[in-house]
């Protein structure tokens, strides 16, 4: 029983945190109708941003998020902006090869901060980094815990601005339909700049809360690009309910696969998954939901 | 114009060239060396590399092979098998090479050793440690290293000795190199009475290792026998931390549990961890704590293992060139079997036994992280601080 709660507790905050990589990645999917395939990059580079925050200027990587968040906002712009809406205007370019150029801005990414930095592991060591509380014999690490509060805390604000405030309203017209929302006066290329910010400050907000747990290397936005792939087509292409429910499930899934089945099939599980979805609910979890 | 650049550019030539030659004159005899520069393994393949250097200095410096320098030639392997088979050919068609040494991974040393025994030119392995590769009877390959199934050889002393455990987990990494070391170490557990409970494979690169720890937890072995890379190794240290999981210890099979940047990355979750290892710096061989020093100096980096290993293949070739009787491949091959000398890494003799023939035979170490630098634990002659067990709990550290 201990070993079953264990990880079920190990499957849900870990799933918390790819909530959180999803919800970028579905945003940006649902305004823009492409599926970002730099998303794990842009984590890479919030990742690198917090590292450099932590390791010469001291700044604790929970309050780095003030600054790491922000700039990747910026970068989701300028991307945004300067790199794919033009991409729009081009005809001969279907707006559907806006998804080759992230796979190039992604390498881009990816080169620059080996450039930089090297190929060589780095981490941030905090105090709570392997530090856990026991609550009944199961064991929940801190900085896990804090992570899984702060993405449900983003994931509440994030529902708020979509549903309550003007802008959020305009995305998710833009979202439900580009077309129509740009007749009743919505500056689609606005939102869609927009958006992506949202979107890669999301992802900002994910790598910065991984990194006193993990390690960072230059190579390591790919497995993540993957996973938020597998996870938005699990929730149902756009829909921010499904890529919370998506993120859970995965993280559950990789937990349970690895205690029951051998650690070996962890990465295989969520392929095989994203495979069945396909196969047998295209749709996603949004098709059962309708959210 | 053209004429004075001409001139102007073999002025230069000859000055570099003459600059090389100028510390130990006469024509240089050409030693090939195979590693891999680039690709995954080439961080080993830079620390092997830097060794090799500052090794063909010393001995060009000090006069060379009887007044003539030692060129080295390199060529990248690139951590594949195939590219390896090619380096070694070039080396030996076009350089005309007359030795090679290197050879990091086990698998591309085994394809440079068929090759070299084809060609009949010897081949000093530096580290590739599959048993098989100084098993196939070939009497041109040589090897310096002990093979892997020899790692572990002083930790089975300590738990014999000291440690007396009655069962095991061992993790391990899904490649070639973490199954059969897994593979290995479990047979000699098992010849030894100690039951081994579970044997899991894990992919490299996992974010949290807590459900494999979990059931290992559960499972309540005596001790956990890890073959990890470097960062795979630090998380599985901090997790264990995190599940207060306490076996009597925790043992990693060398590789990323010696390198300094498991210490840095796992921090206080790799105190007290044992690993096996096959060099240190204050073991009593004359020069090697020289060696690490200027290594340090000059690359600001410390060196290990792997690093003595290829500074020490240098010297061991110059060795055989110097005793050659003529050198041509089959005189180098006969004065390295007659090869009996005192390096960094250890005293260095081929020697047959079981099933490997011209085998260096050295013993290995038990080496245990304490306040965060590596200590020799045991065997207890060579140790440079009494080993730490019983291992107190996490949570009372």
């Amino acid at each position: 029983m201990e070993v079953f709660l264990q990880t079920l507790v190990a499957g849900i905050l870990k799933g918390g945190l790819y909530a959180l990589i999803g919800l970028g990645m579905t945003l940006i999917m649902g305004v823009m109708g492409i599926i970002n395939l730099a998303h794990g990059q842009l984590m890479m580079v919030a990742m690198y941003v917090t590292f450099v925050l932590f390791h010469y200027l001291g700044i604790d990587p929970y309050t780095s998020l003030l600054i790491s968040m922000p700039s990747l906002f910026l970068l989701g712009v300028l991307i945004q902006k300067y790199l794919l809406n033009p991409l729009m205007k081009v005809e001969s370019i279907l707006p559907e090869n806006q998804v080759l150029m992230t796979v190039g801005i992604g390498m881009v990414l990816t080169e620059i901060a080996r450039f930089i930095f090297t190929s060589n592991y780095l981490s941030v060591k905090t105090s709570y980094s392997s530090a856990a509380i026991f609550v009944g014999g199961i064991s929940f690490s801190v900085a896990l815990t804090i992570a899984f509060i702060f993405a449900c805390t983003l994931t509440g604000i994030l529902f708020w601005f979509l549903i309550k405030t003007d802008l959020g309203r305009s995305i998710r017209a833009v979202s439900q339909d580009g077309e129509a929302a740009q007749l009743m006066g919505i500056n689609a290329e606005r939102i869609k700049v927009v958006t992506m910010g949202i979107g890669s400050a999301l992802v900002a907000a994910a790598g910065t809360l991984l990194l006193p747990i993990y390690y960072l290397f230059p190579d390591i936005g790919g497995p993540f690009t993957r996973r938020a792939f597998v996870i938005t087509i699990l929730g149902g292409l756009g829909s921010t309910v499904g890529a919370i429910f998506g993120g859970l499930t995965l993280g559950l899934a990789e937990a349970f696969s690895s205690t029951y089945m051998g650690m070996e099939f962890e990465d295989m599980i969520g392929l095989v998954i994203f495979v069945l979805v396909l196969l047998f609910l295209p749709g996603g979890l949004k098709s059962l939901t309708k959210v | 114009m053209n004429r004075i650049v001409f001139c102007l550019f073999t002025t230069v030539l000859v000055a570099l060239v003459s600059l090389g030659l100028v510390l130990a004159a006469g024509d240089p005899i050409k030693v090939g060396v195979v590693l891999p520069l680039t690709g995954e393994q080439a961080k080993f393949g830079e620390i092997e590399k830097n060794s090799f250097v500052m090794g063909v200095e010393e001995i060009n410096k000090s006069g060379g092979i009887n007044g003539r320098p030692i060129d080295l030639m390199m060529e990248d392997d690139t951590g594949k098998p195939d590219v390896g088979r090619s380096a070694i050919e070039k080396l030996i068609s076009q350089d005309k090479v007359i030795v090679v040494t290197g050879g990091y991974s086990s698998s591309v040393t085994y394809a440079v050793s068929a090759a070299a025994q084809q060609r009949k030119i010897p081949f000093l392995v530096t580290t590739g440690s599959a048993d098989k590769i100084t098993e196939q009877g070939w009497d041109y390959v040589f090897r310096i290293g002990p093979p892997v199934s020899e790692y572990p050889k002083a930790l089975n002393s300590f738990l014999a000795e000291v440690v007396k455990p009655k069962t095991v987990a061992i993790l391990h990494e899904n490649t070639l190199f973490g199954q059969s070391g897994s593979k290995e170490f479990a047979q000699q557990c098992e010849s030894t009475g100690i039951k081994v409970l579970m044997k899991e494979g894990y992919e490299a690169g996992a974010v949290d290792f807590k459900p494999l720890l979990i059931k290992v937890k559960a499972a309540k072995p005596d001790f956990v026998y890890m073959i990890s890379y470097i960062m795979d190794a630090a998380l599985l240290m901090r997790q264990s931390k995190e599940l207060n999981f306490n076996p009597k210890l925790f043992v990693g099979g060398g590789a990323g549990f010696t390198l300094p940047e498991f210490a840095s990355n796992a921090g206080d979750a790799a105190e007290y961890v044992f690993s096996a290892d096959l060099w240190s710096p204050t073991l009593p061989y004359t020069g090697a704590k020289e060696y690490f020093d200027n290594y340090l100096k000059r690359f600001n980096t410390p060196t290990e293992y792997h690093g003595a290993q290829a500074y020490s293949s240098i010297y061991v070739v110059a060795d055989a060139l110097k005793r050659a009787k003529e050198l041509t491949p089959e005189g180098v091959r006969e004065a390295l079997t007659a090869t009996d000398m005192m390096t960094v890494f250890g005293p260095v003799k081929f020697v047959s036994y079981e099933k490997k023939k011209q085998q260096n035979s050295l013993p290995t170490y038990l080496v245990q992280w304490q306040k965060g630098v590596l200590e020799t634990v045991w065997p207890k002659n060579v140790a440079t601080k009494p080993y730490v067990f019983p291992v107190s709990e996490w949570s009372q550290r």
